[in-house]
């Protein structure tokens, strides 16, 4: 056995700490992935036949020990927490029971869930499916295929009432603000065949919600007959029917809902997409406006001003600004760009629409700015130390050869920083998504369903407020309406900014390693 | 206490209904929202927590009606709500109370009349406790003793531990744990106000940023108490049935008793606009607030746990606004 070397007690020491710093974020990704990843997948729903006579039928979500202070010596009991749905007929989704109150449970084949568009989901038993208020089928094949076709004509009205409608609506409110400004019959002409259209366009919603008339009839404890409209459904499934693959397709179809769909019910379901749309669209903004910033206050403070004490403080002063905790920036931002910079354009521009504001309120536009300050440090800090490590020669060679020194900064000294700049960059935009608390007061919102960036003149609404994924974490988690069933909501949305982050450090290593390869020939 | 009068006017008209766990109705006299046509932009909402929820589901019921409509909504505490409204910021100022008078001075300064209350739900403020807690009620000299430390509704002493509200066993010993909202809230302004008689809530209440995290801090701590609007309600918590005396019949929050009065911590949620008097509402607004107090309207306070307005009150809040 070797005896040990004086340095190999150091070795330990920084391996250690390694593998602690990774067994601490490999911990949190686990927890993270562990509660949330199981969220979509379609639990066994269980019928419980109670002591008393009642019956609860839904999915357990918890277990336990009922705390029993004054007999410690007994048999410990427990409890179990159901998630029974349907929250218009019972008043609550959840239900703690007793395991001594339970005689009896079973796993009913055509025990039915049916994801609902509004009041969660529904647990019950499938009777009958009715069209015009007259029984058709029985047949399940035939439910589902009803169902399909409920499914596309939803989907049709959608964009009836989305996109024609709403192109109708655009003009007319545009309209208006022109007849506000001057009168003329020309425009009250064009109001007028606007309104036609619209009436139109009315009639063929009329005629597509006319086809939505078929009605599940399904049962619950204590309630013989619920009638569901069709147009309501999500999606059905009778999960303790469902082979293994038939419950992968289910958890896939949900995770894409997921990812693809808007919120629904005060965003306790449905989907978070335009979080994600909002995540990335603020930081891709954010990156745009802090790098050209900060490396070129980076070539300033080290290829033109002279070194000496003031260039020092403002280095320090830049280094501390890292440090200034992150609410702060967004009260500047509040107090600067919104009711400064926004009220301002608001007079100049938008003057017909208040007192509404236009930019003179949170938006996308000033939470970029306001994330871009934030950042700042950071890209330059990584900038400076970049330039610092381009060797002198290099520079002296341009020069040599008869370049201005401008020509030098950007042909030779900007190429081969570029590196750098993106190890900035990466830092930069891994704290603008995780970042909430500036946002919060700078522009994010609990719900707002248009995207900032859409196929709408002028595309870039950089006034408009937007979701993003990590106040959705706070919001779901702490303002839900329904705690208990958002829970799971929490977990699945942190992988997702997660993966956002990791997909944007990714694109940044890649292209850093690219250019790192193409500039290795000017450190020689 | 105007509400309550008020509650109490409107229950004549609504009779006597059976109420359940499940059985609150709108009432049926509310008409079907119609939507007319030309309605578009942007919507603005900042204000209550409490109504965050509340908002965001009529926002979703306004987007079937008026898809192209974009409704942004913010909810931080409804002090935040007059100053958005007094500087623009929002067209709908939610709030979990009244507006106080030094806040409606400042509106009235800046824009030369007063702001436009409309009730939109009615909330009875619950007092949580963890579900295993086996206390039957609390009478608010009580509840005021346990929240507050100045005591103005004469509560003889302090109450610190569970025991002093009468329960036994494990129970006796064990200190009150006191979870409430930060001072941003209507709901914290609300209870302030008429539980603790405006006294001074206790240093060691653990504020909370949202109603929601004080339910899942009481679900979490068995000797838990705390506050938050009706909505809020979860099976892993119990809304405690209160009475406004000692020694009286203890009264349970639903919907009957926040209409009758006799819940002593019934409320209006209100919505807050900007109503300038003889020009009118903008019709976005105009329609949010018509849509709000229609039979779907009024559906959706269900969906989200609180209680639909009387019908009486549904119709004076119509004919205010313009």
């Amino acid at each position: 056995m070797k005896s040990w070397k004086p340095g190999d007690s150091f070795i330990w020491l920084s391996g250690g700490a390694l593998a602690l710093a990774l067994l601490m974020v490999f911990g949190l990704i686990a927890l993270v992935v562990v509660n949330g990843a199981s969220f979509f997948w379609p639990r066994d729903v269980e019928q419980f036949q109670l002591n008393d006579g009642r019956v609860v039928l839904g999915e357990i979500t918890a277990r336990e020990k009922i705390p029993q202070p004054n007999a410690s010596h007994a048999p410990a009991t427990h409890r179990i927490q159901i998630k029974r749905g349907n929250r218009d007929l019972y008043g609550t989704d959840f239900i703690w029971l007793n395991e001594t109150d339970i005689q009896n449970t079973t796993a009913p084949r055509n025990a039915l869930v049916i994801e609902r568009v509004e009041w969660g989901n529904f647990y019950g038993i499938f009777q009958r499916l009715e069209i015009g208020g007259q029984t058709v089928s029985n047949d399940w094949k035939f439910v589902r295929a009803r169902l399909a076709r409920a499914r596309k004509l939803t989907a049709q009205i959608h964009t009836v009432s989305r996109k024609d409608i709403g192109a109708i609506n655009r003009a007319q409110e545009r309209l208006r603000r022109e007849l506000k400004r001057s009168e003329s019959a020309e425009l009250r002409a064009d109001y007028a065949a606007l309104q036609a259209q619209y009436q139109e366009q009315l009639a063929t919603l009329a005629s597509l919600r006319g086809q939505l008339t078929d009605v599940l009839v399904v049962s619950a404890a204590g309630h013989p007959e619920v009638r569901i409209p069709l147009a309501d459904v999500v999606r059905m499934n009778h999960p303790n029917a469902m082979t293994a693959w038939r419950k992968c397709c289910f958890y896939a179809e949900k995770l894409w809902e997921f990812v693809s769909a808007e919120p629904r019910e005060s965003n306790t379901e449905g989907g978070v997409f335009p979080a994600i749309y909002g995540t990335v669209l603020l930081v891709l903004l954010m990156s745009l406006i802090v790098t050209p910033l900060g490396v070129l206050a980076a070539l300033y403070l080290r290829e033109y001003a002279r070194q000496g004490p003031i260039i020092s403080a403002v280095r320090i002063a830049v280094n501390n600004l890292a440090g200034v905790p992150s609410i702060v920036y967004g009260v500047f931002g509040v107090a600067f760009f919104i009711y400064l910079g926004g009220g301002t354009i608001d007079q100049a521009f938008f003057s017909d629409r208040l007192p509404t504001p236009t930019f003179g309120t949170g938006g996308l536009l000033w939470a970029s700015l306001t994330l871009a300050l934030l950042t700042l440090p950071v890209v330059i800090v990584a900038t400076e130390e970049g330039l610092a490590a381009i060797p002198p020669s290099t520079r002296a060679g341009a020069l040599a050869l008869g370049a201005t020194k401008f020509e030098t900064t950007w042909r030779v000294v900007l190429p081969a920083v570029t590196p750098a700049v993106l190890t900035g960059l990466i830092l930069a935009m891994a704290r603008a998504a995780g970042e909430v608390a500036p946002l919060m007061i700078t522009g994010v919102v609990k719900l707002a369903p248009a995207l900032p960036l859409d196929g709408v003149f002028p595309y870039l609404h950089l006034d408009r407020k937007f979701m993003h994924l990590g106040f959705h974490i706070y919001d779901v988690g702490f303002q839900s309406p329904n705690v208990d069933a958002a829970r799971p909501m929490v977990y699945t949305t942190t992988i997702l900014l997660l993966a956002v982050v990791l997909a944007f450090n990714l694109t940044a290593i890649s292209i850093r390693a690219r250019l790192r390869k193409k500039y290795s020939s000017t450190h020689l | 206490m105007k509400s309550i009068v008020m509650l109490v006017a409107a229950i004549a008209l609504t009779g006597s209904a059976a109420f359940g766990e499940s059985q609150i109705k709108v009432d049926e006299s509310l008409a079907s929202y119609q939507p007319v046509e030309g309605v578009s932009g942007n919507l603005n909402s900042i204000g209550s927590d409490t109504l965050n929820n509340l908002m965001t589901y009529w926002s979703e019921e306004f987007k079937k009606f008026y898809p192209n409509v974009n409704v942004q909504i913010e909810g931080k505490g409804s002090s935040t709500a007059p100053p958005a409204l007094i500087a623009g910021l929002a067209q709908l100022g939610p709030m979990s109370r009244k507006m106080k008078a030094s806040e409606v001075d400042d509106f009235e300064r800046a824009h030369g009349y007063k702001p436009l209350a409309v009730p939109v739900a009615v909330d009875a403020l619950a007092v949580f406790v963890h579900k295993d807690n086996p206390i039957q009620g609390l009478s608010l000299p009580q509840v005021d003793a346990i929240f507050s430390k100045t005591r103005r509704l004469r509560a003889a002493a302090d109450i610190a531990s569970w025991g002093q509200v009468g329960l036994t066993g494990d129970w006796t010993d064990r200190p009150i744990s006191l979870y409430g909202r930060n001072s941003a809230s209507g709901t914290y302004g609300f209870f302030k106000e008429h539980a603790l008689g405006k006294g001074d809530i206790k240093d060691t209440v653990k504020e909370q940023p949202g109603s929601a995290s004080v339910v899942q801090g009481i679900t979490v701590d068995r000797f838990g108490i705390g506050y938050s609007g009706i909505g809020y309600t979860t099976p892993g918590v119990r809304a405690l049935p209160l009475s406004k005396e000692d020694g009286g019949t203890f009264v349970e929050a639903n919907q009957e008793n926040a209409y009758a009065g006799t819940y002593p911590l019934a409320r209006f949620l209100y919505v807050y606009v900007n109503q300038a008097p003889g020009e009118g509402l903008d019709p976005l607004t105009k329609e949010f607030l018509k849509m709000v107090l229609s039979k779907e309207g009024q559906e959706i306070c269900i969906k989200d746990g609180y209680f639909p307005l009387p019908a009486k009150v549904v119709a004076e809040s119509l004919s205010k606004i313009e």
